[in-house]
């Protein structure tokens, strides 16, 4: 076996070479990742809207379950989608299971109690002047909604970015409803679980890296927004 | 739309009554004083007669004659504004929370922001993070973002308190402002000496009901909408 050193430096000329593989591997886990966060997006704020401000029956239940749900296990997620689209499933003529948009729908699956718990608690915290005083103005109903998010907007990155981190890297749900197709689902996380299962640690560790990466720059990002909102309140 | 009149409004939160059979009215370009003690009820009433808040029970009389709640509340809604005893002003500058109740193209938001900066004496801040303002200049904001919405009716929660004497001077100057351009004005304070200038009636409300302590006639020299009013100021 190789030296960490001599795999490391293999690794870094796989990345900085423009390795074609390895890139396409890399446009997927973000291709896929970015859609989930689209779609999951609109769907979550408007939950965690609803939440915050909305006065209906079961309301403290529905806040407690997506809680529960922040510490849902991915593989979980994965097999539960992969009973859903599975031929015998209920979901099963969609023909989605090993297909991009199942781990779409997986990823959705997982970023949406993030994305609602911390969007939640984000607009919670704003002050409910801000939506009385932009309705005495005259503001419409999806103005208002706006003006209360442009106000937790701080808060609320941090939960796009928290619900990024986690899809991007987790493997459970996309290894069982991707499949980890070469050229088709394999992304960072299953690509390096493979990877590493052949004994080839050099790919598994630029992909590491590339995660290792993406960490830090989400978490200085966050830092960065969430010191400026500090500095504006 | 010269005002509404609000007979036996009654408000109750759990088993306490905060308002009982309380009869008011709005008036355009009439200033009353609403006084009492903490708690007596008097940021419920304004936000009830600001249509943000829903009676128990009410009786509304407008242009003549009955009018239901839901539709008032909805006209009330358009045609007042509540200011908060500490106004709400979002993040950003001081230009931005005046274009905030302005509709329209940019060059007219432009103009109609740079009057309400002029109106208020808030030029100088008018790039100003409003984070940094001192709670006069606040107020001043609020005051002048209210104005540029050119509302019929507003309803002030404590305007001037914690504030310096220079402070209170300069936001009771801006609301004789407004009563003159023929708004309507209900002022919730402690400190009833303050307005004494601008007030016609002076309003107690205790334990619930309200009494009116005594009555100072003002004559407007004309009847226009305080809409034509301020079209008019703002030339």
């Amino acid at each position: 076996m190789e030296s960490i050193a001599e795999t490391a430096q293999q690794a870094l000329a796989l990345l900085l070479g423009g390795d074609a593989e390895l890139w396409e591997i890399i446009g997927i886990s973000f291709k896929v990742s970015l859609t989930a966060l689209a779609i999951a997006t609109p769907i979550a704020l408007s939950l965690a809207f609803l939440l915050a401000f909305g006065r209906f029956p079961g309301r403290r239940l529905l806040i407690t379950g997506f809680n529960t749900l922040l510490s849902f296990p991915a593989v979980v997620v994965g097999l539960t989608f992969y009973i859903l689209l599975s031929r015998q499933g209920p979901l099963g003529e969609w023909r989605l299971l090993f297909t991009q948009p199942a781990m779409v729908i997986g990823q959705i699956a997982l970023a949406l109690p993030i994305l609602v718990a911390i969007g939640h608690s984000s607009l919670q915290a704003i002050d409910r002047r801000a939506w009385e005083t932009a309705r005495t103005l005259g503001a419409s109903l999806p103005r208002a909604v706006y003006s209360l998010m442009r106000e937790a907007r701080f808060g609320l990155l941090g939960a796009l970015l928290a619900g990024f981190g986690r899809i991007i890297a987790e493997v459970g749900a996309s290894m069982m409803l991707g499949g980890n197709i070469l050229h088709y689902t394999r992304n960072i996380p299953t690509a390096i679980a493979l990877e590493t299962s052949k004994g080839e640690f050099a790919q598994g560790i630029a992909l590491g890296l590339v995660l290792l990466l993406m960490a830090f720059l989400l978490n200085g990002t966050l830092q960065f927004v969430q010191g400026k909102g500090r500095q504006v309140a | 739309m010269t005002g509404y009149r609000f007979e036996r409004i009654e408000k109750r939160f759990a088993h306490r009554q905060i308002l009982d059979r309380v009869d008011i009215s709005l008036e355009s370009g009439a200033c009353a004083l609403l006084c009492g003690v903490n708690g007596a009820g008097k940021s419920t009433l304004l936000r009830i007669l600001a249509g943000m808040e829903s009676p128990n029970h009410a009786l509304v009389h407008a242009g003549g004659r009955q009018r239901r709640w839901r539709r008032v509340k909805r006209e009330l809604l358009s045609q007042c504004i509540y200011l908060h005893q500490t106004p709400y002003l979002f993040e950003g500058s001081v230009a931005y929370n005046l274009t905030y109740p302005l509709r329209g193209p940019r060059a007219e938001r432009e103009a109609r922001v740079r009057e309400g900066l002029q109106w208020s004496g808030l030029s100088a801040l008018a790039t100003h993070p409003v984070h940094l303002l001192s709670g006069g200049e606040r107020q001043r904001v609020a005051l002048a973002r209210a104005w540029l919405r050119q509302p019929a009716f507003m309803l002030l929660d404590e305007p001037t308190s914690n504030m310096d004497t220079e402070c209170r001077k300069r936001t009771v100057e801006l609301l004789s402002e407004l009563k003159r351009q023929g708004v309507g004005l209900v002022v919730a304070t402690h400190d009833a000496q303050h307005f004494a200038g601008i007030a016609d009636h002076t309003l107690q409300l205790e334990d619930g009901r309200l009494s009116r302590l005594h009555t100072t006639p003002v004559v407007l020299p004309d009847k226009v909408t305080s809409i034509e009013r301020a079209r008019r100021f703002t030339g």
